[in-house]
Protein backbone atom coordinates (compact mmCIF):
# COMPACT_ATOMS: atom_id res chain seq x y z
CA UNK A 1 0.00 0.00 0.00
CA UNK A 2 1.10 3.47 -0.87
CA UNK A 3 -0.81 6.13 0.76
CA UNK A 4 1.57 9.15 -0.57
CA UNK A 5 0.63 8.48 -3.78
CA UNK A 6 -3.34 9.56 -3.47
CA UNK A 7 -2.85 13.19 -4.15
CA UNK A 8 -5.06 15.10 -5.66
CA UNK A 9 -2.36 17.12 -7.48
CA UNK A 10 -0.85 13.87 -9.02
CA UNK A 11 -3.92 11.57 -9.89
CA UNK A 12 -6.11 15.12 -10.75
CA UNK A 13 -4.68 16.04 -14.22
CA UNK A 14 -4.65 12.44 -15.53
CA UNK A 15 -8.64 11.79 -14.46
CA UNK A 16 -9.32 15.26 -16.16
CA UNK A 17 -7.81 13.67 -18.98
CA UNK A 18 -9.50 10.45 -19.07
CA UNK A 19 -12.83 12.09 -18.67
CA UNK A 20 -12.16 14.57 -21.75
CA UNK A 21 -10.93 11.38 -23.84
CA UNK A 22 -14.05 9.72 -22.72
CA UNK A 23 -16.53 12.49 -23.59
CA UNK A 24 -15.90 11.81 -27.15
CA UNK A 25 -14.72 8.54 -27.16
CA UNK A 26 -17.77 7.07 -25.67
CA UNK A 27 -20.09 8.25 -28.16
CA UNK A 28 -18.19 7.46 -30.95
CA UNK A 29 -16.73 3.99 -29.89
CA UNK A 30 -20.79 2.95 -29.62
CA UNK A 31 -21.15 4.04 -33.60
CA UNK A 32 -17.47 1.84 -34.59
CA UNK A 33 -19.21 -0.82 -32.85
CA UNK A 34 -22.27 -0.39 -34.90
CA UNK A 35 -20.24 -0.25 -37.56
CA UNK A 36 -17.84 -3.37 -37.12
CA UNK A 37 -14.76 -1.24 -37.23
CA UNK A 38 -12.97 -2.16 -34.10
CA UNK A 39 -9.86 -1.79 -35.14
CA UNK A 40 -9.85 1.21 -37.14
CA UNK A 41 -8.51 3.75 -34.06
CA UNK A 42 -5.66 1.39 -33.44
CA UNK A 43 -5.04 1.77 -37.50
CA UNK A 44 -5.92 6.08 -37.40
CA UNK A 45 -3.35 6.10 -34.12
CA UNK A 46 -0.69 4.36 -36.04
CA UNK A 47 -0.82 6.25 -39.43
CA UNK A 48 -0.91 9.71 -37.54
CA UNK A 49 2.95 8.17 -35.96
CA UNK A 50 3.80 7.45 -39.68
CA UNK A 51 3.03 10.54 -40.17
CA UNK A 52 5.25 12.04 -37.21
CA UNK A 53 8.10 9.91 -38.66
CA UNK A 54 7.49 10.93 -42.22
CA UNK A 55 7.64 14.10 -41.22
CA UNK A 56 10.80 13.46 -39.30
CA UNK A 57 12.55 12.03 -42.53
CA UNK A 58 11.89 15.13 -44.71
CA UNK A 59 13.41 17.38 -42.04
CA UNK A 60 10.60 19.59 -41.58
CA UNK A 61 11.28 20.69 -37.91
CA UNK A 62 8.34 19.52 -35.53
CA UNK A 63 8.64 22.55 -33.43
CA UNK A 64 5.52 23.28 -31.10
CA UNK A 65 2.23 22.20 -32.87
CA UNK A 66 4.51 20.33 -35.84
CA UNK A 67 4.63 17.00 -34.42
CA UNK A 68 0.77 17.71 -34.08
CA UNK A 69 0.22 18.87 -37.27
CA UNK A 70 2.06 15.88 -38.93
CA UNK A 71 0.23 13.63 -37.12
CA UNK A 72 -2.74 15.16 -37.90
CA UNK A 73 -2.80 15.33 -41.71
CA UNK A 74 -1.61 11.84 -41.68
CA UNK A 75 -4.38 10.92 -40.08
CA UNK A 76 -6.71 12.52 -41.87
CA UNK A 77 -5.30 11.25 -45.14
CA UNK A 78 -5.35 7.40 -43.59
CA UNK A 79 -9.21 8.35 -42.83
CA UNK A 80 -10.09 9.08 -46.16
CA UNK A 81 -8.29 6.17 -47.37
CA UNK A 82 -10.53 3.97 -44.63
CA UNK A 83 -13.64 5.91 -45.94
CA UNK A 84 -13.16 4.98 -49.94
CA UNK A 85 -12.21 1.32 -48.21
CA UNK A 86 -15.42 1.17 -46.38
CA UNK A 87 -17.47 2.32 -49.59
CA UNK A 88 -15.70 -0.06 -52.55
CA UNK A 89 -15.19 -2.77 -50.37
CA UNK A 90 -17.93 -3.11 -47.53
CA UNK A 91 -17.60 -6.50 -47.27
CA UNK A 92 -14.01 -7.21 -46.27
CA UNK A 93 -13.68 -3.37 -44.56
CA UNK A 94 -12.20 -5.19 -41.55
CA UNK A 95 -9.52 -6.68 -43.06
CA UNK A 96 -8.14 -3.52 -45.18
CA UNK A 97 -8.29 -1.54 -41.58
CA UNK A 98 -6.14 -4.81 -40.74
CA UNK A 99 -3.91 -4.56 -44.02
CA UNK A 100 -3.60 -0.28 -43.24
CA UNK A 101 -2.58 -0.75 -39.78
CA UNK A 102 0.22 -3.41 -40.19
CA UNK A 103 1.31 -1.62 -42.84
CA UNK A 104 1.33 2.03 -40.91
CA UNK A 105 3.24 -0.14 -37.96
CA UNK A 106 6.24 -1.52 -39.84
CA UNK A 107 6.26 1.05 -42.98
CA UNK A 108 7.36 2.95 -39.06
CA UNK A 109 10.19 0.50 -38.88
CA UNK A 110 11.46 0.90 -42.43
CA UNK A 111 11.72 4.30 -42.07
CA UNK A 112 13.38 4.55 -38.69
CA UNK A 113 15.91 1.56 -39.79
CA UNK A 114 18.74 4.35 -38.78
CA UNK A 115 17.13 6.57 -36.53
CA UNK A 116 16.51 5.56 -33.21
CA UNK A 117 15.26 9.11 -31.58
CA UNK A 118 12.40 9.14 -34.27
CA UNK A 119 11.79 5.48 -32.48
CA UNK A 120 11.02 6.85 -28.80
CA UNK A 121 8.87 9.25 -30.72
CA UNK A 122 6.97 6.98 -32.07
CA UNK A 123 7.31 5.00 -28.76
CA UNK A 124 5.59 8.18 -26.93
CA UNK A 125 3.10 8.49 -29.52
CA UNK A 126 1.72 5.45 -29.25
CA UNK A 127 2.11 4.30 -25.43
CA UNK A 128 1.81 8.19 -24.43
CA UNK A 129 1.39 8.37 -20.31
CA UNK A 130 -1.59 10.05 -18.99
CA UNK A 131 0.21 10.35 -15.45
CA UNK A 132 2.53 13.23 -17.06
CA UNK A 133 -0.40 15.36 -18.56
CA UNK A 134 -0.65 18.84 -16.90
CA UNK A 135 -3.70 21.08 -17.34
CA UNK A 136 -1.94 23.57 -19.72
CA UNK A 137 -1.82 20.63 -22.27
CA UNK A 138 -5.68 19.69 -21.74
CA UNK A 139 -6.65 23.12 -22.73
CA UNK A 140 -5.96 23.12 -26.48
CA UNK A 141 -7.71 19.49 -25.97
CA UNK A 142 -10.69 20.17 -24.34
CA UNK A 143 -11.23 23.21 -27.39
CA UNK A 144 -10.69 20.50 -30.29
CA UNK A 145 -13.07 18.12 -27.88
CA UNK A 146 -15.78 21.02 -27.38
CA UNK A 147 -15.80 21.37 -31.24
CA UNK A 148 -15.99 17.80 -32.12
CA UNK A 149 -19.08 17.10 -29.72
CA UNK A 150 -20.74 20.06 -31.16
CA UNK A 151 -20.23 18.99 -34.73
CA UNK A 152 -21.55 15.70 -33.40
CA UNK A 153 -24.26 16.11 -31.23
CA UNK A 154 -25.82 19.09 -33.55
CA UNK A 155 -24.87 17.89 -37.06
CA UNK A 156 -24.60 14.44 -36.54
CA UNK A 157 -27.46 13.34 -39.52
CA UNK A 158 -25.45 15.79 -42.20
CA UNK A 159 -22.08 14.40 -41.32
CA UNK A 160 -22.24 10.99 -44.18
CA UNK A 161 -19.25 8.65 -44.07
CA UNK A 162 -16.31 10.53 -45.22
CA UNK A 163 -17.47 12.92 -42.04
CA UNK A 164 -17.59 9.96 -39.60
CA UNK A 165 -14.06 9.42 -40.27
CA UNK A 166 -12.66 12.84 -40.37
CA UNK A 167 -13.87 13.76 -37.21
CA UNK A 168 -12.71 10.44 -36.03
CA UNK A 169 -9.22 10.66 -37.18
CA UNK A 170 -9.01 14.09 -35.48
CA UNK A 171 -10.12 12.73 -32.05
CA UNK A 172 -8.18 9.35 -32.14
CA UNK A 173 -4.86 11.94 -33.03
CA UNK A 174 -5.29 14.19 -30.21
CA UNK A 175 -6.11 11.08 -27.54
CA UNK A 176 -3.54 8.94 -28.14
CA UNK A 177 -0.63 11.72 -27.64
CA UNK A 178 -2.45 12.37 -24.68
CA UNK A 179 -3.18 9.14 -23.14
CA UNK A 180 -1.55 6.33 -24.93
CA UNK A 181 -3.00 3.56 -27.50
CA UNK A 182 -4.22 1.17 -25.07
CA UNK A 183 -6.63 3.58 -22.92
CA UNK A 184 -7.69 4.81 -26.22
CA UNK A 185 -8.41 2.04 -27.68
CA UNK A 186 -10.37 0.94 -23.81
CA UNK A 187 -12.21 3.89 -23.75
CA UNK A 188 -13.61 3.81 -27.22
CA UNK A 189 -14.56 -0.12 -27.47
CA UNK A 190 -14.78 -0.81 -23.32
CA UNK A 191 -18.01 1.38 -22.17
CA UNK A 192 -19.79 0.81 -25.57
CA UNK A 193 -19.39 -3.06 -25.24
CA UNK A 194 -20.97 -3.08 -21.88
CA UNK A 195 -24.01 -0.97 -23.02
CA UNK A 196 -25.09 -2.62 -26.26
CA UNK A 197 -28.54 -3.17 -26.95
CA UNK A 198 -29.57 -0.68 -24.59
CA UNK A 199 -31.72 2.20 -25.96
CA UNK A 200 -29.18 5.39 -27.10
CA UNK A 201 -30.41 7.29 -24.06
CA UNK A 202 -29.92 5.73 -21.28
CA UNK A 203 -27.41 3.24 -23.18
CA UNK A 204 -24.72 6.46 -23.54
CA UNK A 205 -25.33 7.58 -19.68
CA UNK A 206 -24.60 3.77 -18.63
CA UNK A 207 -21.50 4.14 -20.80
CA UNK A 208 -20.18 7.40 -19.26
CA UNK A 209 -20.75 6.04 -15.88
CA UNK A 210 -18.77 3.27 -17.16
CA UNK A 211 -15.60 5.18 -18.39
CA UNK A 212 -15.62 7.11 -15.99
CA UNK A 213 -15.73 4.93 -12.89
CA UNK A 214 -13.19 2.88 -14.60
CA UNK A 215 -10.88 5.53 -14.77
CA UNK A 216 -11.46 6.61 -10.99
CA UNK A 217 -10.65 3.05 -9.80
CA UNK A 218 -7.92 2.75 -12.46
CA UNK A 219 -6.50 5.48 -11.00
CA UNK A 220 -6.84 4.86 -7.72
CA UNK A 221 -5.70 0.93 -7.49
CA UNK A 222 -2.50 2.47 -9.51
CA UNK A 223 -1.35 4.99 -6.66
CA UNK A 224 -2.06 2.45 -3.63
CA UNK A 225 -0.78 -0.45 -5.04
CA UNK A 226 1.83 1.50 -6.93
CA UNK A 227 1.48 0.03 -10.50
CA UNK A 228 1.97 1.55 -14.03
CA UNK A 229 -1.30 3.94 -14.49
CA UNK A 230 -2.36 3.21 -18.00
CA UNK A 231 -2.68 -0.16 -17.67
CA UNK A 232 -4.44 -0.60 -14.53
CA UNK A 233 -7.07 1.75 -15.90
CA UNK A 234 -7.32 -0.43 -18.77
CA UNK A 235 -8.25 -3.56 -16.34
CA UNK A 236 -10.04 -1.18 -14.44
CA UNK A 237 -12.22 -0.43 -17.37
CA UNK A 238 -13.10 -3.99 -18.05
CA UNK A 239 -14.03 -5.11 -14.28
CA UNK A 240 -16.43 -2.21 -14.05
CA UNK A 241 -17.96 -3.35 -17.34
CA UNK A 242 -18.15 -6.57 -16.70
CA UNK A 243 -19.92 -5.33 -13.25
CA UNK A 244 -22.50 -3.94 -15.40
CA UNK A 245 -22.55 -6.76 -17.87
CA UNK A 246 -23.27 -8.72 -15.48
CA UNK A 247 -25.40 -7.08 -12.51
CA UNK A 248 -26.53 -4.24 -14.06
CA UNK A 249 -29.96 -3.23 -15.63
CA UNK A 250 -31.07 -5.12 -19.35
CA UNK B 1 -24.94 4.61 14.58
CA UNK B 2 -22.50 7.59 15.55
CA UNK B 3 -20.38 5.77 17.61
CA UNK B 4 -20.52 2.91 15.05
CA UNK B 5 -19.14 5.63 12.52
CA UNK B 6 -16.12 6.97 14.93
CA UNK B 7 -15.56 3.54 15.75
CA UNK B 8 -14.83 2.73 11.70
CA UNK B 9 -13.37 6.24 11.54
CA UNK B 10 -10.83 5.41 14.20
CA UNK B 11 -10.20 1.61 12.90
CA UNK B 12 -9.99 2.83 9.16
CA UNK B 13 -7.19 5.46 10.79
CA UNK B 14 -5.56 2.80 12.23
CA UNK B 15 -5.15 0.57 9.36
CA UNK B 16 -4.04 3.29 7.71
CA UNK B 17 -0.94 4.10 10.23
CA UNK B 18 -0.51 0.51 9.46
CA UNK B 19 0.22 1.11 5.82
CA UNK B 20 1.76 4.34 6.21
CA UNK B 21 5.53 4.20 4.80
CA UNK B 22 7.55 3.64 8.10
CA UNK B 23 10.76 5.80 7.82
CA UNK B 24 13.57 4.71 9.23
CA UNK B 25 14.08 6.09 13.39
CA UNK B 26 16.06 9.28 12.87
CA UNK B 27 16.08 9.48 8.82
CA UNK B 28 16.06 13.06 8.12
CA UNK B 29 16.91 12.88 4.57
CA UNK B 30 14.71 11.80 1.48
CA UNK B 31 17.02 10.97 -1.31
CA UNK B 32 15.56 9.66 -4.95
CA UNK B 33 18.06 8.16 -7.31
CA UNK B 34 17.42 7.60 -10.66
CA UNK B 35 19.65 3.92 -10.43
CA UNK B 36 19.92 1.39 -8.11
CA UNK B 37 23.83 2.14 -7.72
CA UNK B 38 23.05 5.45 -7.03
CA UNK B 39 20.69 4.57 -4.45
CA UNK B 40 23.00 2.08 -2.76
CA UNK B 41 25.87 4.56 -2.62
CA UNK B 42 23.63 7.32 -1.42
CA UNK B 43 22.79 4.69 1.49
CA UNK B 44 26.56 3.81 1.79
CA UNK B 45 27.29 7.24 2.69
CA UNK B 46 24.24 8.54 4.59
CA UNK B 47 23.63 5.71 6.82
CA UNK B 48 20.57 6.11 8.61
CA UNK B 49 20.36 9.67 8.36
CA UNK B 50 19.14 9.12 4.51
CA UNK B 51 16.11 6.72 3.08
CA UNK B 52 17.26 6.41 -0.27
CA UNK B 53 14.97 5.40 -3.26
CA UNK B 54 15.69 4.57 -6.31
CA UNK B 55 13.11 5.02 -9.27
CA UNK B 56 14.47 2.06 -11.60
CA UNK B 57 14.84 -1.45 -10.47
CA UNK B 58 17.99 -3.20 -11.32
CA UNK B 59 15.94 -5.49 -14.14
CA UNK B 60 14.94 -2.80 -16.04
CA UNK B 61 16.60 -1.00 -19.19
CA UNK B 62 16.40 2.82 -17.55
CA UNK B 63 15.98 4.45 -20.91
CA UNK B 64 12.37 3.62 -20.66
CA UNK B 65 10.11 3.72 -17.81
CA UNK B 66 6.62 3.43 -17.39
CA UNK B 67 4.40 6.34 -15.16
CA UNK B 68 3.36 5.27 -11.54
CA UNK B 69 1.69 7.73 -9.41
CA UNK B 70 4.06 7.09 -6.36
CA UNK B 71 7.04 8.42 -8.82
CA UNK B 72 5.82 11.29 -8.67
CA UNK B 73 5.06 11.56 -4.75
CA UNK B 74 8.33 10.15 -4.10
CA UNK B 75 10.00 12.72 -5.91
CA UNK B 76 8.02 15.49 -4.35
CA UNK B 77 9.12 14.68 -0.99
CA UNK B 78 12.44 14.22 -2.25
CA UNK B 79 15.32 16.15 -0.49
CA UNK B 80 18.09 15.17 -2.68
CA UNK B 81 18.19 13.67 -6.45
CA UNK B 82 21.04 11.43 -7.40
CA UNK B 83 21.05 10.46 -11.24
CA UNK B 84 23.41 9.13 -14.19
CA UNK B 85 22.54 12.06 -16.22
CA UNK B 86 23.88 12.58 -20.16
CA UNK B 87 20.19 12.30 -21.48
CA UNK B 88 20.29 8.82 -20.14
CA UNK B 89 16.60 9.78 -18.40
CA UNK B 90 15.68 12.03 -21.39
CA UNK B 91 12.41 10.02 -21.81
CA UNK B 92 11.30 10.91 -17.95
CA UNK B 93 13.24 12.62 -15.50
CA UNK B 94 12.48 15.82 -16.98
CA UNK B 95 8.79 15.34 -17.01
CA UNK B 96 9.22 14.28 -13.45
CA UNK B 97 10.98 16.66 -12.31
CA UNK B 98 8.30 19.40 -13.94
CA UNK B 99 5.49 17.24 -12.41
CA UNK B 100 6.98 16.92 -8.85
CA UNK B 101 7.76 20.54 -9.11
CA UNK B 102 9.38 20.12 -5.63
CA UNK B 103 12.16 23.27 -6.12
CA UNK B 104 14.93 21.54 -4.17
CA UNK B 105 15.49 19.05 -6.71
CA UNK B 106 15.72 21.17 -9.75
CA UNK B 107 19.01 21.38 -12.23
CA UNK B 108 20.48 23.63 -10.45
CA UNK B 109 20.05 23.46 -7.05
CA UNK B 110 22.16 21.69 -4.38
CA UNK B 111 19.94 18.57 -4.27
CA UNK B 112 20.35 18.26 -7.82
CA UNK B 113 23.17 15.93 -8.15
CA UNK B 114 24.04 14.99 -11.91
CA UNK B 115 26.77 12.05 -12.27
CA UNK B 116 27.93 12.96 -15.64
CA UNK B 117 28.81 16.73 -14.47
CA UNK B 118 31.24 15.25 -12.37
CA UNK B 119 33.00 12.28 -13.89
CA UNK B 120 34.83 12.45 -16.55
CA UNK B 121 32.98 11.23 -19.82
CA UNK B 122 33.86 8.95 -22.36
CA UNK B 123 32.35 8.76 -26.42
CA UNK B 124 31.67 12.87 -25.79
CA UNK B 125 30.94 12.74 -29.61
CA UNK B 126 32.76 15.44 -31.69
CA UNK B 127 30.02 16.28 -33.98
CA UNK B 128 26.40 14.93 -32.97
CA UNK B 129 24.24 13.31 -35.97
CA UNK B 130 21.38 12.23 -35.43
CA UNK B 131 22.31 8.92 -38.44
CA UNK B 132 24.55 7.67 -35.99
CA UNK B 133 22.21 6.30 -34.06
CA UNK B 134 21.18 6.76 -30.06
CA UNK B 135 23.96 9.09 -29.51
CA UNK B 136 24.00 10.88 -26.37
CA UNK B 137 25.62 14.44 -27.18
CA UNK B 138 26.87 14.55 -23.50
CA UNK B 139 28.85 11.41 -23.89
CA UNK B 140 28.52 7.66 -22.81
CA UNK B 141 26.10 8.03 -19.61
CA UNK B 142 26.83 4.09 -18.48
CA UNK B 143 29.59 5.62 -15.75
CA UNK B 144 28.82 3.46 -12.67
CA UNK B 145 31.08 0.12 -14.05
CA UNK B 146 34.55 2.27 -13.36
CA UNK B 147 34.68 2.30 -9.38
CA UNK B 148 37.10 5.61 -9.59
CA UNK B 149 34.24 7.05 -11.20
CA UNK B 150 31.70 5.72 -8.29
CA UNK B 151 34.74 7.39 -5.84
CA UNK B 152 34.31 11.14 -7.56
CA UNK B 153 30.62 10.90 -7.75
CA UNK B 154 31.23 9.96 -3.27
CA UNK B 155 32.99 12.70 -2.45
CA UNK B 156 30.77 15.23 -4.65
CA UNK B 157 27.24 13.54 -3.32
CA UNK B 158 28.73 13.37 0.50
CA UNK B 159 29.75 17.56 0.34
CA UNK B 160 25.80 17.69 -0.84
CA UNK B 161 24.53 15.96 1.66
CA UNK B 162 26.70 18.46 4.40
CA UNK B 163 25.23 21.27 2.80
CA UNK B 164 21.30 20.25 2.70
CA UNK B 165 21.65 18.82 6.36
CA UNK B 166 24.60 20.87 8.21
CA UNK B 167 23.87 19.59 10.75
CA UNK B 168 24.88 16.28 10.42
CA UNK B 169 27.91 17.79 8.49
CA UNK B 170 30.29 15.54 10.51
CA UNK B 171 28.68 12.82 10.58
CA UNK B 172 28.44 13.08 6.63
CA UNK B 173 32.23 13.92 6.45
CA UNK B 174 33.48 11.10 8.59
CA UNK B 175 31.19 7.99 6.69
CA UNK B 176 32.74 10.05 3.90
CA UNK B 177 36.17 9.91 4.59
CA UNK B 178 35.39 5.61 6.03
CA UNK B 179 34.36 4.88 2.67
CA UNK B 180 36.69 6.60 0.80
CA UNK B 181 39.56 4.75 2.53
CA UNK B 182 37.95 1.45 2.35
CA UNK B 183 36.81 2.16 -1.59
CA UNK B 184 40.34 2.77 -2.38
CA UNK B 185 41.37 -0.27 -0.94
CA UNK B 186 38.88 -2.37 -2.60
CA UNK B 187 39.65 -0.84 -6.25
CA UNK B 188 43.51 -1.69 -5.42
CA UNK B 189 42.71 -5.34 -4.68
CA UNK B 190 40.23 -5.14 -8.00
CA UNK B 191 43.16 -4.08 -9.81
CA UNK B 192 45.46 -6.84 -8.89
CA UNK B 193 43.04 -9.47 -9.78
CA UNK B 194 42.14 -7.95 -13.02
CA UNK B 195 45.64 -7.36 -13.97
CA UNK B 196 45.38 -10.69 -16.48
CA UNK B 197 42.11 -9.54 -17.95
CA UNK B 198 44.32 -6.74 -19.53
CA UNK B 199 44.19 -6.56 -23.38
CA UNK B 200 40.88 -9.02 -23.77
CA UNK B 201 39.28 -7.94 -26.35
CA UNK B 202 35.63 -8.36 -25.92
CA UNK B 203 32.55 -7.50 -27.59
CA UNK B 204 29.41 -5.80 -25.63
CA UNK B 205 25.47 -6.02 -26.51
CA UNK B 206 24.95 -2.17 -25.71
CA UNK B 207 27.30 0.17 -25.79
CA UNK B 208 27.26 0.48 -22.09
CA UNK B 209 30.92 -1.31 -20.82
CA UNK B 210 32.98 1.54 -21.99
CA UNK B 211 34.20 2.75 -18.80
CA UNK B 212 34.64 -1.12 -17.22
CA UNK B 213 36.58 -1.36 -20.09
CA UNK B 214 38.35 1.64 -20.58
CA UNK B 215 39.41 0.85 -16.03
CA UNK B 216 40.37 -2.50 -17.00
CA UNK B 217 42.41 -1.94 -20.34
CA UNK B 218 39.73 -4.37 -22.47
CA UNK B 219 39.89 -3.80 -25.61
CA UNK B 220 35.92 -3.28 -26.91
CA UNK B 221 36.38 -4.65 -30.86
CA UNK B 222 32.38 -4.39 -31.56
CA UNK B 223 28.38 -3.90 -30.15
CA UNK B 224 25.93 -6.16 -31.01
CA UNK B 225 23.32 -3.31 -31.52
CA UNK B 226 25.39 -1.63 -34.62
CA UNK B 227 23.63 1.82 -33.60
CA UNK B 228 23.34 1.96 -30.16
CA UNK B 229 19.26 1.91 -29.07
CA UNK B 230 18.61 -0.49 -32.47
CA UNK B 231 18.19 -3.91 -31.85
CA UNK B 232 20.71 -6.23 -33.60
CA UNK B 233 20.19 -6.31 -37.30
CA UNK B 234 20.95 -9.87 -39.17
CA UNK B 235 23.27 -8.40 -41.22
CA UNK B 236 25.32 -6.77 -38.65
CA UNK B 237 25.05 -9.88 -36.69
CA UNK B 238 26.56 -11.65 -39.84
CA UNK B 239 29.64 -9.10 -40.30
CA UNK B 240 30.66 -9.17 -36.65
CA UNK B 241 30.64 -13.33 -37.14
CA UNK B 242 33.14 -12.66 -40.25
CA UNK B 243 35.09 -9.89 -38.33
CA UNK B 244 35.56 -12.61 -35.14
CA UNK B 245 37.83 -14.84 -37.31
CA UNK B 246 40.49 -12.48 -37.75
CA UNK B 247 40.53 -11.11 -34.94
CA UNK B 248 40.76 -12.84 -30.83
CA UNK B 249 37.69 -12.00 -29.21
CA UNK B 250 37.32 -13.84 -26.14
CA UNK B 251 33.92 -12.57 -24.83
CA UNK B 252 30.36 -11.75 -25.36
CA UNK B 253 29.33 -9.04 -22.55
CA UNK B 254 25.74 -8.08 -21.78
CA UNK B 255 23.74 -6.67 -19.16
CA UNK B 256 21.22 -8.40 -17.13
CA UNK B 257 18.09 -6.42 -18.87
CA UNK B 258 19.41 -6.97 -22.34
CA UNK B 259 17.70 -9.76 -24.34
CA UNK B 260 20.13 -13.05 -24.56
CA UNK B 261 19.14 -14.03 -28.12
CA UNK B 262 21.34 -11.71 -30.35
CA UNK B 263 24.59 -12.79 -28.09
CA UNK B 264 23.46 -16.21 -27.42
CA UNK B 265 23.06 -16.43 -31.07
CA UNK B 266 26.54 -15.02 -31.71
CA UNK B 267 28.03 -17.16 -28.99
CA UNK B 268 26.58 -20.38 -30.62
CA UNK B 269 28.06 -19.86 -34.07
CA UNK B 270 31.77 -18.52 -33.33
CA UNK B 271 32.24 -20.43 -29.80
CA UNK B 272 33.14 -17.26 -27.52
CA UNK B 273 31.71 -17.57 -24.84
CA UNK B 274 28.56 -15.07 -23.66
CA UNK B 275 28.94 -13.70 -20.31
CA UNK B 276 26.23 -11.79 -18.27
CA UNK B 277 27.42 -9.06 -16.02
CA UNK B 278 26.15 -6.49 -13.17
CA UNK B 279 25.62 -3.17 -14.65
CA UNK B 280 24.22 -2.08 -11.39
CA UNK B 281 23.20 -2.76 -7.73
CA UNK B 282 20.76 -6.12 -7.77
CA UNK B 283 21.08 -7.09 -11.59
CA UNK B 284 22.90 -10.25 -10.10
CA UNK B 285 22.00 -12.51 -7.03
CA UNK B 286 25.80 -11.42 -5.77
CA UNK B 287 25.86 -8.32 -6.40
CA UNK B 288 23.93 -6.77 -3.23
CA UNK B 289 25.71 -3.72 -2.44
CA UNK B 290 28.27 -1.61 -4.50
CA UNK B 291 31.48 -3.73 -3.11
CA UNK B 292 29.71 -7.04 -4.05
CA UNK B 293 28.88 -5.59 -7.78
CA UNK B 294 32.39 -5.04 -8.53
CA UNK B 295 33.44 -8.17 -7.30
CA UNK B 296 30.96 -10.10 -8.98
CA UNK B 297 32.04 -7.88 -12.19
CA UNK B 298 35.12 -9.64 -11.92
CA UNK B 299 34.16 -12.73 -10.70
CA UNK B 300 32.21 -13.47 -13.89
CA UNK B 301 34.67 -11.79 -16.52
CA UNK B 302 37.69 -14.06 -14.75
CA UNK B 303 35.10 -17.35 -15.02
CA UNK B 304 34.14 -16.92 -18.39
CA UNK B 305 37.55 -16.43 -19.79
CA UNK B 306 38.61 -20.10 -17.59
CA UNK B 307 39.32 -22.70 -20.75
Amino acid sequence: MNLDALDLSILGPAMLAGLLVLATHVPMGREVLVRGIIFIDLAVAQISGLGVIAADRMHLELAGYGVEIAAGVAAISGALVLSWLERRFPEVQEAFIGVVFVLAATGGILLLADNPHGGEELKDLLVGQILWVDFSSLGPVALLYAGVLAVWFGARERLGRHGFYLLFAVTVTASVQLVGVYLVFASLIVPGLATRGMPARSGLAWAYAVGAAGYALGLLASALLDLPTGAMIVWALAAVASVLVLRGPR
Amino acid sequence: MRALDLRLVASALAGATIFWPASPAGATLRVFSCESEWAALAAALGGDQVEAYSATSARQDVHYIQARPSLIAKLRRADLLICSGADLEIGWLPVLLRKASNAKVQPGQPGHVDVSKIVPMLDVPSRVDRSEGDIHPYGNPHTQTDPHNIALVATELSHRLERIDPKQAGFYRQRSSEFADRWQKAIASWEARAAPLRGMKIITHHVAWVYMAHWLGLEVVGHLEDKPGIPPTAGHLADLLAGLRDQKVELIVRSTYQPERPSEWLSGRSGIPAVVLPHTVGATEGAKDLYSMFDDMLERLLEARRP
